[in-house]
């Protein structure tokens, strides 16, 4: 009896053993990274879904037309070598020979074709078909083996950002014309970096490096992204080398990752910006401009973000950041309250009555709900009261759409990568989550800087929308994002302001 | 007795029923689905044109209709969120589901049972004093605080276990500790009332009167007669732990049911909820079934009526 109790412990301790996870020591050496997310892909189809989680993880196996830069944030060569255009609405491509996916098919202008085809096809049921997507499309045409065309419904500047994009990953014409869809959305096939290897529901996705890539193989032999909804689980990952790269570690505890010495932060200014709406778009006192003008001047932005944000922000005056390829700079609200009284009496407020509702989401963005009891606090130091409502995010969501918000709400939108991202949405007042808008004035010239083919024209005018728009006071202007990444020490990897966390740039560095 | 079951089936299909309509118009108050899985620069007329072709823009009446027509077929229609099939979505977490709650189930009864029969029979000692208050610490302790602390304790500071994930056995032991917990300590304070209950019983006396061994007192003649409450319980809480353990689960980022289903909750990916509570009533109805069998099978006067 001791004797069989004795054999059942050790083989229990055996197999706990034989369980125990792969150090990180162990992963350095087959060159492993192993990325913590809060959720798993919801397809393995390219343009299918518009989903940051999702195309991070595809776009390690499939490529776009072209990349961004990673500094300037301008489109550079990525399938297609070059680009041109033809006519008002008729862009060029020229793609790069030699490059193969990874079931040997050749990538040519027909697999751009087939692509876009896919995801303007309604049977696709791709978010891709949209107007803010590939809606504006009307036909792929293949010129030659290496040349293709995209022609398109109206003159449309913004193509070439598009293409630059996760919107562009690219897959094959043949396979998907005889697998279909449905056996790529199991299997993909790209021409990227790594190659898939398996997708377990609810726990990981797992790549294996791809020794034939066009640019040279990576460095990583192995990527698994691992799925941890509940946030402190995935810290706890990263703390105890189960992880090796995790997103949006919140400020207050940068110093616990810093101070655990597996692993080190990594920060970068992102394009994804902040901002608090002051709703013009129902009966209220925002429909003044004084009165938004008054509350940008009684908002201490510095304030919010030293102490609320530990400095983990970068301020912005206008609409746009600088990690926008149409941002021109714009002259900040200076933090005075005073002048905000003045405003406010001027357009006939009495600060002491004026009540106000504020809706925020809560964990959506860094802090959102702390920074928006802050803003209450602060514009109660004016005499202001503010009722702030913490919603659900599908809630929220559905109040903005609605025009059911109160007279203010915090929002964040990215990445924002050029103006007609930002402006078209966000200041015309038949868009989904817009709170600003029925300005004449601006609805021509927003609908105008959209169409303008000129660079130089374009920066015209998206300058002068700039200005404008920081005039009216649509917002009060906050911040762009600060991503905070935590990444193992042994790894060696820079983010990005557009959000990209691509393993084919990160190097393991056994020691 | 055939007859019996064959009504009970039937109760079972009503109960589904009632539970998925109530459900489907519960989820329909929630809020609009189409919003949360479309982007978020995506038009106001692509929104709308989502919502035409997946058909809620239809009446709730005929809505209501066509989920109804399609679940007796067992088509729950596609998930809004991973455009798949929801039932197949649900299905796929099944097995983990099952491994984790039976694990748990077990870890319950053999570490309850036995804790409570010795509580009742050494009343007021001090391991009945220790065994209480351990059953009022497993009641009273959250479940995710239990999960985060031994989180942070085995696997951050003693790296002895992952931290969440499944694959291995070691994989198990917290998320199933962590569920067992609670349901233990149910389990343990009822068992420890049922025997002490039975232990006042004449008949227990006249088993001692007539030179019984402790043992087969205990275990034959007290034990038995003090299952029903027990397996009631222990019926219940199977049914709860086969439906997934949400927050369990998420911690642990184990891959089962509910955490699938609360996403699709906070999501609003309705056809994932159907299919999730679908299944979660059918198999809650059937375990009370096999509880209701097994008191017969433990009382023979329940079997008489």
């Amino acid at each position: 009896m001791r004797g069989l109790r004795a054999a059942l412990a050790a083989s229990l301790a055996l197999a706990l053993l034989a369980a125990a996870p792969a150090g990180a020591q162990d992963r350095a050496k087959s060159k492993e990274i192993v990325i913590g997310l809060g959720a798993e892909p919801r397809t393995m189809l390219a343009v299918t879904i518009v989903d940051w989680t999702t195309n991070t993880q595809l776009e390690h196996i499939y490529d776009r037309l072209l990349d961004r830069d990673a500094r300037t944030f301008k489109p550079k060569p990525m399938l297609a070598e070059s680009w041109r255009i033809v006519n008002d609405t008729t862009w060029e491509f020229k793609l790069r020979r030699g490059v193969k996916f990874h079931n040997g098919e050749p990538f040519t202008a027909q697999s751009v074709k087939a692509t876009i085809d896919y995801a303007l096809d309604p049977a696709s049921k791709s978010h891709f078909a949209s107007a803010a997507y590939w809606g504006l499309v009307k036909e792929v045409q293949v010129v030659d083996d290496y040349t293709v065309r995209f022609v398109t419904k109206q003159p449309w500047p913004n193509l070439v950002d598009s293409a630059s994009l996760t919107n562009s990953l690219i897959m094959p014409a043949k396979a998907l014309r005889e697998l279909g869809p449905q056996k790529l959305a199991q299997q993909p096939i790209g021409t990227g970096p790594f190659k898939f290897v398996e997708w377990k529901r609810d726990e990981r996705l797992v790549l294996e490096r791809n020794p034939d890539y066009w640019q040279g193989p990576a460095d990583v032999a192995r990527v698994t992204f691992r799925f941890i909804p509940e946030f402190s689980a995935r810290m706890a990952a990263l703390l105890s080398g189960e992880i090796d790269i995790m997103k949006d570690v919140p400020p207050h505890v940068v110093e616990a990752v810093e101070r655990s010495g597996r692993a080190k932060l990594r920060a970068t200014v992102s394009s994804r910006i902040n901002y608090l709406a002051l709703v013009n778009l129902k009966p209220g006192p925002m429909q003044d401009v004084r009165v938004r003008r008054a509350l940008n001047h009684a908002v201490n932005v510095e304030e919010l973000i030293t102490q609320v944000l530990k400095g983990r922000a970068t301020r912005m005056c206008g609409p746009l950041a600088p990690a926008n390829v149409d941002y021109a700079p714009a002259e900040c609200y200076k933090h005075d309250p005073q002048r905000a009284v003045a405003l406010l009496k001027e357009a006939g407020v009495d600060p002491a009555k004026l009540q106000l509702t504020l809706d925020t989401p809560s964990g959506r963005y860094p802090l959102d709900k702390d920074v928006s009891l802050a803003i209450a606090a602060q514009l109660g130091r004016l005499g202001l009261k503010v009722n702030v409502v913490v919603n659900e995010w599908g809630t929220h969501l559905d109040k903005i759409k609605n025009r059911k918000t109160g007279d203010m709400f915090f929002l964040g939108w990215g990445p924002a990568l050029h103006g007609q991202g930002t402006v078209q949405p966000l200041f015309l007042a038949d868009q989904t989550y817009s709170s600003y808008g029925n300005n004449p004035v601006l609805n021509e010239k927003i609908r105008r800087a959209s169409t303008l083919l000129d660079p130089k024209a374009r920066a015209e005018a998206y300058a002068e929308l700039q200005r404008l728009i920081r005039d009216e006071a649509p917002w009060v202007f906050l911040w762009q994002q600060h991503d905070l990444y935590g990444v193992a020490s042994h790894i060696e990897w820079t983010p990005r302001a557009d959000e990209k966390v691509w393993m084919y740039e990160a190097k393991v560095v056994a020691r | 007795m055939r007859a019996y079951i064959a009504s009970r089936l039937a109760q079972t299909a009503l109960v589904v029923f009632l539970s998925l309509s109530v459900v489907f118009g519960m989820v329909r108050l929630s809020g609009d689905p189409v919003l949360l899985f479309m982007p978020m620069d995506i038009q106001a007329k692509d929104v709308d044109e989502f919502r035409q072709r997946l058909g809620f823009n239809d009446p709730l009446a005929v809505q209501y209709a066509r989920f109804v027509a399609g679940a007796a077929r067992g088509d729950f229609g596609e998930s809004l969120r991973y455009q798949q099939d929801a039932m197949g979505l649900v299905l796929e977490r099944v097995p983990a589901t099952l491994l984790l709650g039976s694990t748990a189930l077990l870890l319950t009864l053999v570490v309850a049972v036995p804790l409570g029969v010795v509580s009742a029979v050494r009343r007021d000692s001090l391991l009945d004093h220790l065994g209480t208050l351990a059953t009022v610490l497993g009641q009273a302790t959250p479940g995710f605080w239990l999960g985060l602390m031994m989180i942070y304790l085995f696997s951050v500071q003693l790296r002895w276990l992952p931290t969440g994930g499944r694959g291995t056995l070691a994989h198990l032991v917290m998320p199933s500790i962590v569920l067992a917990a609670f349901f233990a300590a149910r389990i343990a304070r009822l068992t420890r009332s049922a025997v002490l209950d039975v232990l006042g019983e004449d008949y227990v006396l006249t088993a001692r009167a007539k030179g019984l061994g402790e043992g087969r007192v205990i275990g034959k003649h007290t034990l038995r007669n003090s299952a029903i409450p027990i397996v009631t319980l222990a019926g219940l809480e199977a049914g709860q732990l086969l439906g997934g353990a949400v927050i369990t689960e998420t911690i642990f980022a184990w891959p089962g049911l509910g955490r699938l289903t609360v996403q699709a909750l906070l999501n609003r990916d309705f056809p994932v909820v159907l299919a999730a509570v679908f299944l979660i009533s059918v198999l809650y109805t059937l375990i009370n079934l096999v509880v209701d069998l097994l008191y017969g099978w433990l009382d023979p006067r329940v079997r008489l009526r």
